[in-house]
């Protein structure tokens, strides 16, 4: 049996099943001893609950980080509120055994959350329903499965991980974990990614579907699961374990070089991230700086504009997290497929080539300068902040975001507020407009970034979500790859530094052509890192022209990709 | 009693974390401390009351305190909320 789902954290785990199923915590049985005897045990499980859940939090803190643990003390907190106490008591007093008192009163509290607007108040939904289960186990008896004891090899299954679940958890101890509920961003996501266990989440009914102690295969790059396999299939999957626990192994070794080529020569390799959380996974996965952040994060799931306060905040969570390394963001680049209600920019025949990214924020230079002084103040305390333009077409273009900025920047002075007065402006490369004028782009800015999505949908004018069309659109097509040439080769005769944040630049047969066109910086996911690294350290100079020179030559988008693809192919068999 | 109207500051508001840092600096003053804002009286030794009332960037919140050290309680209460709560 097959199932699909979505895979939070890659690698194979291969074991056996251990169903977290819901407790039993049905107390109709449990008989009232009397107003005095209930809150005496209510208390002693609120002492209990309060005891276990600090010994928690101090050894989450210690394993894994400050934040984890903030949110098993708040939950001392909320069951320790007076309100709460008291209501509870309440209840009591009116006849309630203690376990009736608790789920009656945390399911008021928890309804008012999940009724809340603000979304961070709506996530303490989740907080004061764990602390309903933990108590009603504590008062019944009834104790969760004990993780810290689980057997080697085992594949945990559970509706959702619960933060105070996941603390005993031991990584080697625990093959593979799957959850009916929760994304790639979810709780359960971010501990597996940690523990570096693989794990397959918001898989359907995933607790009926498989009984304690069969067999399963979880393949957490593709988001599958295999029940009771076949011995052959096992050995497959056993030999694909192996190759990825040799592969991570092998790119560990790349987080703390420094990126260059076979001959030494320098490159910078940066992450693209959409929000200041992803900064600390751009880190760990040894990026060099952020070569791109989106900021529309900001703007978007919300009912009105992000104040220059809240803006202020976010890069400078960033910036301080990169302090010493740089730190490129982009400005608005809202539009096209990305709408956002409350600024009402109403639907289009044409959205990509229509009213978005710089040309909406020239036009409503209200919104774009609270960016823009967000930006320049962001940057005042580590100096490592850039900005870049997206969708430039025309030299007027940058002149004009650059006369805001000025104003800002004049603003600000007269405010007596801080920013960083130096602070570097780029465009992104991603329209045949901006390919042809790169020269005279080159003279108004500081830096190029090459976007290669939105370039090579419009240079090879294809929709890249139109599955009629979409074969089309590929980075080998020669129209794609002169262009980015030409820009690099604008910018290298400017004296500027030229990057890529596109999907290309992680692409392995491409880099070879990258590296000797002279692109200075790539910038890729944070989970494609040290793969380009460990590529561009396999690359002699010379090499690479010979390569390039090959491909540069060969006309059709087809022959060249199958060239560099064999390329690629043979030097990993190196 | 003694009272001041401040403004919440920081960019998200009352949410868990501040709220857990407002109510560990003001529970060792044994008054009472209530806040009034968006017309609302808030138990201010309460997280869930606290986070219920959903106090956001810029709301404009009146302090109350009342009881024997209601001046110390006041001016760490202030102090607090007008550093941006920890943020």
């Amino acid at each position: 049996m097959i199932l699909h789902g979505i895979g939070a954290s890659a690698g194979i785990g291969i074991g056996h099943a251990v169903c977290l199923r819901e407790q039993n915590l049905d107390y109709t049985g449990v008989v009232f001893s009397g107003k005095e005897e209930e809150k005496k045990r209510l208390q002693t499980a609120v002492d209990t609950f309060c005891f276990r859940t600090q010994a928690m939090a101090d050894d989450l803190q210690q394993r894994i980080g400050e934040k984890e643990s903030e949110i098993l003390t708040g939950q001392i907190m909320m069951l320790n509120d007076p309100f709460m106490i008291s209501q509870m008591q309440e209840a009591i007093d009116g006849g309630s055994v203690a376990e009736a008192a608790v789920d009656h009163v945390c399911t008021l509290y928890a309804d008012m959350f999940a009724g809340m607007e603000d979304e961070l108040m709506r996530q303490r939904s989740a907080d004061v329903q764990d602390i309903r289960t933990r108590m009603l186990g504590i008062l019944l008896g009834e104790e969760a499965v004990d993780l810290s004891t689980l057997p080697a090899g085992s594949v945990l299954i559970a509706h959702d991980l619960t933060p105070s679940m996941t603390v005993g958890l031991k990584r080697e101890k625990i093959a593979a974990i799957l959850t009916e509920t929760g994304g790639k961003t979810s709780h359960s996501a971010i501990l597996a990614r940690a523990l570096e266990v693989p794990a397959v989440l918001s898989i359907p009914d995933v607790l009926s579907a498989i009984a304690d102690g069969a067999v399963v295969i979880a393949d957490g790059s593709a988001g599958e699961i295999i029940v009771d396999p076949d011995f052959c299939t096992i050995n497959a999957y056993e030999e694909k374990r192996k190759a990825f626990l040799e592969e991570r192994a092998q790119l560990s070794l790349y987080r703390d070089r420094k990126t260059a080529d076979a001959d030494g020569n320098p490159y910078a390799l940066y992450a693209n991230i959409g929000t200041p959380a992803e900064a600390e996974a751009a880190q760990a996965a040894g990026a060099e700086g952020i070569g791109l952040f989106r900021t529309e994060f900001l703007f978007m799931d919300r009912s009105t504009m992000p104040s220059e306060e809240e803006q202020t905040a976010a890069y400078l969570e960033v910036s301080e997290q990169m302090a010493g390394k740089e730190v490129i963001i982009r400005t608005l680049d809202i539009g096209g497929d990305k709408a956002v209600p409350y600024l009402q920019m109403g639907a289009e025949d044409n959205p990509f080539l229509g009213y978005r990214a710089i040309r909406y924020c020239l036009d409503h230079s209200e919104i774009f300068q609270i960016q823009l002084r967000a930006l320049l103040r962001a940057g005042a305390k580590y100096r490592n902040i850039k900005i870049m333009l997206p969708l430039i077409t025309s030299v007027e273009e940058v002149r004009a975001a650059k006369a805001l900025l000025a104003a800002c920047k004049k603003q600000l002075a007269d405010e007596g507020i801080a920013f960083d007065d130096g602070m570097q402006v780029g465009v992104m490369i991603e329209t045949p407009a901006a390919v042809m004028i790169a020269d005279w782009l080159a003279r108004e800015v500081d830096f190029f970034s090459i976007g290669t999505n939105d370039l090579t949908q419009y240079v090879m004018a294809v929709d890249r979500g139109n599955a009629r069309v979409e074969k089309l659109y590929t980075a080998f097509h020669p129209a794609v790859l002169r262009s980015i040439r030409s820009v690099i080769q604008a910018a290298k005769r400017a004296g500027i530094p030229v990057g890529m944040c596109g999907e290309a630049a992680a692409d392995p047969g491409l880099i070879p052509l990258l590296l000797s066109f002279g692109l200075d910086e790539f910038s890729v996911s944070a989970s494609s890192v040290l793969q380009t690294r460990k590529l561009i350290a396999g690359w002699h100079a010379a090499d690479a022209a010979a390569v390039t020179e090959k491909a540069m030559n060969l006309s059709t988008a087809e022959e060249t990709e199958r060239y560099l693809q064999a390329v690629h192919q043979k030097e990993e068999q190196h | 009693m003694v009272s001041k109207t401040v403004q919440v500051i920081n960019p998200m508001g009352m949410h868990m974390r501040p709220a857990q840092l407002f109510i560990k600096t003001i529970t060792p003053f044994a008054c009472d401390v209530t806040i009034l804002a968006n017309g609302q009286e808030i138990n201010a030794k309460s997280i869930m009351n606290l986070m219920a009332a959903c106090i956001k960037q810029g709301t404009e919140i009146e302090i109350q305190c009342n009881g024997a050290d209601e001046e110390a309680a006041l001016k760490a209460a202030v102090e607090l909320v007008e550093s941006g709560l920890g943020e």
